[in-house]
């Protein structure tokens, strides 16, 4: 398999290339147990500056396809390529918040700086910047076990986004926290990526949250991993609450839940 | 009243008691065990006569103080419990560093791990301080063969559990690093091994029990000097106030370093709370 980086613009036809282009995407475990299939021929573009959502049950491969992208595993076949003009190209966000609990809120944000080279003043400023757009203007010298789940995981979504990448992938981010701080979690993402205008990955098993947040919704099934559909979600790029009780919204998250229904009669 | 309304209002504001309240806790807290001591030493003092055990069997407290603070003895006291405090504090050093730096390479190096792991739990299951009279044998009767016991003895503690802290690192943690193209010694350094930190205490805390432990016994197989060997001598003349009295300040030593260990690991492990 591939994973390249071609850089923007080198060609005539980046221009209009999709920032994530994967194509014939394949993924095989070994385990004791035999082999599992867990991606069989994932075909996905995503566009610039686009937020899309995968839901799926758990085993559909969903997760894996996510770490293939953030180059945590490699495909057993296929190719994905990410246009990047740099070298930062994605910046990370995991089911828990994974801060280190010695390091202060504002040292685990430039924790991916100092990785690369000793933070500069400026990179303190970004840090800071990232703190108050999620309101934790406050607790930037504060140690994580100071802070509530919800404040940990915003933490977390500014580590990934300190280094300014292209692509933001999230991989169930707010599956740990109650309802109330996921409703206001799901509110500052996206508001997060109207200001930033960073290509968003989401991967959730909580189908109002990817119809809430994203602009597509991929729809994944289990043995093997692979796309079912591709839903496109017709509400504008600013999400208020309101939206979740909209008719328009429950028929978008009554037509996903349907093949997940399907899976389960399957699977009886 | 005034008062009381005072505090309520600073902890409205603090969200926590304030420092006069948490000593006044503390107090309360330290009160049972406090009593317990009182009627112990009481106990110490006045339970002799009254069951006429004799003095060579349970010298009065008294007797025992008196031995403790006597002007001929207490110099030599000091300057020998200095001495096993210098075996102890040497052999920890050695022990202890080389337990951290072996650890993490076998942590790190498979094959090391794969070859000695199993060797390494089956020394942990031998009592090795029978092997401090070989060792005076091999390094005489000076200080040599107390460091060598306190290094064999502090050595195992810090070793397995450092390895276990650098193997219990959290995997999520490691994948962060990954995807932010972290270098393996950027790794190692700024996550492996403050990661590790709490284990490493918590084997720095037994293998402080054991550098006093070894030299002791190490002094009791063959020495000069060190409270070992006063106690030794004491037992020959059947001065058992004068036992009591050095195991008070053995204790006093065991116990100071056991604080300070604590205390050092409050400072450093900070983000760990203390049982």
């Amino acid at each position: 398999m591939t994973r390249e980086t071609m850089p923007a613009g080198s060609s005539a036809q980046a221009a209009s290339a999709p920032r994530i282009d994967i194509r014939g995407l394949d993924k095989t475990f070994d385990t004791k147990s035999g082999q599992v299939h867990a991606l069989s021929d994932v075909n996905l573009s995503i566009e610039d500056g686009e937020f899309v959502a995968i839901v799926g049950p758990s085993g559909c491969g969903k997760t894996t396809l996510l770490r293939i992208l953030a180059g945590l595993e490699t495909a057993t076949d296929g190719q994905i390529v990410l246009s990047s003009s740099r070298e930062a190209q994605v910046g990370m966000v995991f089911q828990r918040s994974v801060l280190l609990p010695w390091r202060t809120v504002l040292d685990n944000v430039l924790l991916p700086i100092e990785l690369s080279h000793k933070p500069s003043a400026a990179d303190r400023q970004s840090a800071v910047e990232l703190l108050a757009l999620v309101g934790l203007q406050d607790f930037v010298k504060k140690y994580p076990n100071e802070l509530s789940g919800g404040m940990q995981q915003r933490v977390a979504i500014c580590r990934a986004l300190i280094h300014d990448p292209e692509v933001l992938l999230m991989d169930e981010p707010f599956g740990a926290l109650d309802a109330m701080s996921r409703d206001a979690l799901n509110l500052e993402t996206n508001r997060i990526w109207r200001e930033t205008g960073k290509t968003a990955l989401l991967i959730t098993h909580s189908i109002p949250e990817a119809v809430f947040l994203s602009q597509r919704v991929i729809v994944m099934g289990p043995r093997p991993g692979r796309v079912l559909d591709i839903i496109e979600i017709p509400f504008g790029t600013d999400r208020r609450l309101e939206l979740l009780s909209t008719p328009e919204f429950a028929q978008l998250t009554g037509r996903i839940r349907k093949y997940f229904e399907k899976e389960e009669q399957a699977d009886a | 009243m005034p008062d009381t309304v005072k505090r309520l209002h600073t902890q409205a504001v603090t969200g926590q008691p304030d420092s006069r309240e948490r000593a006044r806790r503390r107090i309360r807290g330290l009160s049972l065990p406090l009593g317990f001591l009182v009627v112990l030493l009481l106990a110490w003092q006045f339970a002799p006569s009254l069951l006429s055990v004799p003095s060579y069997i349970l010298p009065e407290l008294s007797a025992v103080l008196t031995a403790l603070t006597d002007p001929d003895a207490l110099p030599r006291y000091l300057y020998n419990a200095g001495y096993t405090l210098f075996e102890a504090g040497v052999g920890l050093a050695i022990g202890a560093s080389a337990g951290v730096v072996i650890g993490i390479l076998l942590a790190e190096i498979k094959v090391l791990y794969n070859t000695f792991y199993p060797y390494i739990v089956a020394i942990q299951s031998i009592p090795k301080v029978a092997l401090a009279p070989l060792f005076v044998i091999w390094f005489g009767f000076g200080i040599e063969s107390k460091v060598v016991v306190v290094v064999l003895l502090t050595f195992f503690p810090v070793l397995v559990n450092t390895i276990n802290g650098m193997r219990s690192v959290d995997p999520e943690q490691i994948d962060l690093f990954r995807v932010n193209g972290a270098t393996v010694w950027q790794t190692r350094r700024k996550l492996m091994l403050p990661a590790s930190l709490p284990y490493i205490f918590t084997g720095l805390e037994i293998a402080v029990v054991m550098a006093m432990l070894g030299a002791i016994v190490a002094e009791f197989v063959g020495a000069q000097n060190g409270l070992g060997v006063l106690i030794l001598q004491a037992q020959f003349q059947m001065q058992t106030a004068a036992v009591f009295a050095l195991l008070i300040i053995l204790s006093t030593i065991g116990i100071s370093l056991n604080l300070l260990v604590r205390l050092v690991r409050r400072k450093v492990v900070f983000w760990m709370p203390t049982k």
